[in-house]
């Protein structure tokens, strides 16, 4: 393994170099992560709770997607350090979603009428 | 290397990183991108597929919670298994309940935890497993923390207890898979119901369980190149981030199966 060039400064911002650059770390803390920890394990007991508690149909299904949706907001925003990052790399990253989850409820709705024309 | 000093006014005319992240960091977001879309076919494809087939109906699995529980007290009388084995499928094909032309509720497939034999546990075994994968979620961005404050011992321990959930979250996947292929599911046949809900079941919990799998192989390099300095001597600590990245989609991911798969 080649030993770093001691000369490049790898936070540069004048003399960028994209092999090299990174920018420079720094930390949140460890009380928002224990926060969502105990959010997300929240969700999911109220999940198991719809579970037993609901008949089966179309609205719960939904509750549960958006359930799903309320955690990847947290897991994407806090754990993948998606909420520091610029706005324009989240909308990139996030748009593309949102079609997904309109996609995954209607083809859900829409298997209900196959065979059944 | 070019030392001509660049305007850093206009954000895209180069000289400067857009995102403000790193090369790597930025394929790592795309290729996620890109693997939560073929996650999406597959998960899109389950939905449309499973409603398809019509439910099993409600009143159904309530008498048949009833029937479990006065089979649990058989079982002690007698010492016989009346929920596992010989008995349990049969029984619920000749009842109608296990049909090729209803979906089956994994109330029903998945009702199994380790050292309970014959108790009716829907949902208990998979919670945990959801629960693993996110306590593992939890130590891998306490490591990235660790990471960003330059700690090298930190960046090890948290490593460590990632590479244990997932290994533990592996074991749940293996015991799970062998329950239900002892029942006799194969991805062309099922036991319990139509084929197509084992295709599925197999294809999509296997697909994710080779991204847990790579995801354990990468923590691990992590883990020994962490070990052997070579981040303390790079001057950062992103590449445990960059993995944590993929750690973390493995996770989402898991939320969404769980979603689909055990609770829809």
């Amino acid at each position: 393994m080649s030993t770093p060039n001691q000369n490049i400064d790898i936070h540069d911002e004048e003399n960028y170099d994209p092999t090299v650059w990174v920018p420079k770390a720094h930390t949140h803390g460890t009380k928002d992560i224990w926060l969502k920890f105990w959010i997300l394990l929240g969700l999911t007991v109220i999940d198991v709770a719809f579970y037993f508690l609901m008949a089966p149909s179309m609205a719960r299904n939904i509750i549960f997607i958006a359930l799903g949706v309320v955690k990847a907001v947290y897991i994407v925003g806090t754990f993948m350090h998606m909420k520091h990052e610029k706005l324009s790399l989240a909308t990139m990253i996030i748009l593309p979603m949102f079609f997904i989850i309109f996609f995954l409820v209607w083809m859900m709705y829409e298997g209900n009428f196959w065979g059944t024309f | 290397m070019s030392t001509q000093t660049i305007s850093k006014s206009n954000t895209w005319k180069g000289g400067n990183s857009p995102f403000n992240v790193s090369y790597g960091k930025l394929m790592m977001w795309i290729f996620l991108l890109s693997d939560a879309f073929t996650f999406s076919s597959l998960l899109i494809g389950y939905g449309a597929i499973r409603y398809s087939f019509p439910s099993t109906p409600i009143e159904q699995i309530e008498e048949l919670e009833l029937s479990f529980a006065e089979n649990v007290q058989a079982k002690f009388a007698n010492g016989a298994d009346a929920h596992h084995g010989e008995f349990f499928i049969p029984a619920l094909r000749d009842a109608g309940v296990f049909s090729e032309s209803q979906w089956p509720s994994p109330d029903l497939v998945f009702n199994h935890f380790p050292f309970a034999h014959g108790l009716h546990l829907p949902l208990i075994f998979v919670s945990l497993m959801t629960l693993i994968l996110i306590l593992s979620s939890v130590t891998m961005v306490l490591g990235v923390e660790a990471g960003q404050r330059g700690d090298k011992n930190g960046v090890t321990k948290w490593m460590f207890w990632t590479i244990v959930g997932g290994f533990a979250f592996l074991g749940c996947q293996a015991w799970e898979w062998t329950n239900f292929i002892t029942a006799g599911a194969t991805p062309w046949a099922n036991p319990y119901g139509p084929p197509t809900f084992a295709a599925l079941f197999f294809l999509v919990t296997g697909f994710h369980g080779f991204h847990v799998f790579s995801g354990v192989v990468l923590n691990i390099v992590i883990f020994i190149n962490n070990i052997n300095g070579t981040y303390e001597r790079r001057g950062h600590y992103e590449m445990v981030e960059k993995v944590g990245l993929y750690w973390h989609f493995v996770d989402l991911v898991w939320v969404f199966v769980f979603t689909f798969f055990y609770l829809i």
